[in-house]
């Protein structure tokens, strides 16, 4: 339920409605969030979502699991990778399908290196939002070299479908690790950059500091997850918390702050690409020989019919933990499926966060969230 | 015992869990039970005082099989992996509790089951549309539903006129 932190406004004339949005640099999409301001003070927020509505739920059922795979990506396209692998975890589990060593490494690399990308557009993309420039052509120059290296793989840049029922579709190729470890050095020493940049930035700092504070009963009331939970004081991360795949192999941490607020949250996903480079670097290290596809799965064409069940199965995505829940009746095709998406709850959480805020603070809590809306509104 | 099982061992012995219509065994979760509508709120606030927060709503069409809809809500903690299922058959034109008053991020939930399929509320705050545009007067989730109707955002689907006809006035 919805209760105002802040003393109603006695006079109606004194408050006015402002829409941000739907067309808006700083809503990162098609959202509209309606401003109700008093001033420059914010009293009401009503984030008006469905802009991008695709129906991918509806034609889940609709397709065969395999024929699925493509919508997978277009939820979140930031870090559709990790989504694509998702949908082929679930079904793999639904229907009991195996996955050789190889491929549950080579996947994890490839996850870990489409979070990084995320987190590195969200950096450029926020600081802008902020009004810095600069930090946006640092960003983009990593995460290009990491689109590059991903597209060596698997031929795409964003809307990734490399993932297969048993594997994936393509080998990383020799050459491979290689190039993986320059990317990851060029990022290693990017590092302190940011840190002189931004973290040290006085202007970033008073933007970002104490503002946007959420409580960490505010996160339970909305169900927020991911790195939003993470800067609010809760080590909860679900590669840990159920660990799926081969991230049990892999030691290391879930970076948490108290503080709660904007800089928190940026400062728990710098220190989540630190993290997810180590991984990656275990990976290479690890990265069994063997086949890239179970023997006898003939990936897309094989006609899949799960036993009956609902299976709900959740992965840590960029934003937070994401869940599918697929309601199988035995057929080709799913009978239900439904996608749990972090950005869901995390843009749902800001009705509460931003009340009482000032309107420019609004745009810095808005952009600390991450939000892609196309996976909101699926 | 985990915070999962536990928590419904309580919800089984307030009597507050019912025996489940159809056998479809759920996975991936540490518990799962069957609630009355009627015993809802009381279970799902039983759930949030026990610390657990609310992760999904997903609701699914049995109206053919079962003259109802079922909803399969999932409760999660942030201290521990104990995913508890509760699942509810919501018979048609029967409107389910809202669990808006309990957690806030039902709100949202609430209104896309409403919009997509047509089942009501009791008690939401704002039951509209979230993901649809206003006004949609069909529900595209249910089964029945097959052939998106004619739209006023895509001119595509109306066919054109006889060409034929148009000539001749």
């Amino acid at each position: 339920m919805r209760t105002s932190t802040e003393a109603p406004a006695t006079d109606p004339l004194d408050t006015y409605v402002l829409n941000m949005g739907p067309q808006h640099p700083s809503t990162h999409g098609v959202l509209r969030l309606k401003l109700t301001l008093q001033g420059e003070r914010v009293l009401d927020v009503d984030p008006v979502i469905g802009y991008s509505h695709r129906a991918h739920e509806k034609m889940a059922e609709n397709r065969t699991y395999a024929q699925f795979f493509p919508n997978t990506s277009r939820q979140d396209y930031l870090s559709g990778l990790i989504y694509n692998v998702a949908w082929a975890e679930a079904v793999e589990k639904l229907a009991g399908i195996a996955v050789p060593e190889r491929a549950l490494v080579a996947r994890v690399i490839l996850s870990e290196f489409n979070r990084i990308a995320s987190h590195l557009l969200w950096v450029g993309a926020f600081l802008m939002d902020l009004g810095a420039a600069t930090p946006f052509l640092y960003s983009f120059d990593d995460r290009e070299t990491i689109l590059g290296l991903l597209e060596t793989v698997t031929g795409s840049r964003l809307t990734y479908g490399t993932a297969r029922f048993g594997g994936l579709s393509k080998d990383l190729d020799g050459d491979f690790p290689r190039r993986a470890r320059a990317v990851l050095a060029k990022l290693r020493a990017r590092w302190p950059e940011f840190e002189g940049l931004i973290e040290g930035n006085v202007i970033f700092r008073q933007r970002t500091r104490g503002v946007g504070v959420m409580s960490l009963a505010q996160c339970h009331a909305w169900g927020v997850t991911g790195p939003m939970l993470r800067a609010s004081g809760v080590a909860y991360d679900v590669r840990k918390a159920e660990p799926y795949g081969a991230y049990p192999r892999f030691s290391f941490d879930i970076p948490t702050r108290p503080e709660g607020d904007v800089f928190a949250r940026y400062m728990v996903r710098i220190a989540e690409m630190q993290q997810s480079v180590r991984i990656i670097e275990q990976a290479l290290d690890a990265l069994p020989a063997g086949p890239i596809l179970t023997e006898g799965s003939i990936g897309v064409k094989k006609r899949l019919k799960p036993p009956a069940g609902t299976l709900y199965y959740a992965v840590e995505s960029a934003r937070g933990a994401y869940g599918i829940v697929i309601v199988s009746e035995g057929g080709t095709e799913p009978w239900r499926a439904k996608f749990r998406t972090p950005s869901y709850a995390n843009l749902a959480a800001m009705q509460d966060v931003m009340r009482g805020t000032m309107v420019a603070d609004a745009v810095a809590i808005l952009g600390s969230a991450d939000v892609v809306m196309p996976e909101i509104d699926r | 015992m985990g915070a999962a099982a536990d928590l419904a061992a309580r919800l089984d012995a307030a009597g507050w869990t019912v025996a489940a219509p159809r056998e479809h065994p759920m996975l991936g979760v540490a518990e799962s039970r069957w609630c009355s509508p009627e015993r809802l709120v009381e279970s799902v606030r039983a759930a949030r005082d026990a610390g657990f927060f609310y992760e999904s709503m997903t609701c699914v069409d049995r109206l053919e099989a079962d003259a109802a809809f079922e909803l399969v809500y999932t409760f999660n903690r942030y201290d521990e992996a104990a995913r508890l299922a509760l699942r509810v058959r919501a018979p048609k034109d029967q409107p389910v509790p809202s669990l808006a008053g309990v957690y806030s991020i039902a709100a949202w939930n609430e209104r896309e089951a409403w919009e997509f399929y047509g089942l009501g509320f009791a008690g939401h705050p704002n039951l509209t549309w979230l993901l649809l545009p206003e006004d949609t007067d069909f529900h595209p989730l249910l089964k029945s539903f097959t052939a998106p109707p004619p739209s006023i955002y895509d001119d595509s689907l109306n066919p054109p006129a006889a060409t034929g006809d148009a000539h001749q006035h």
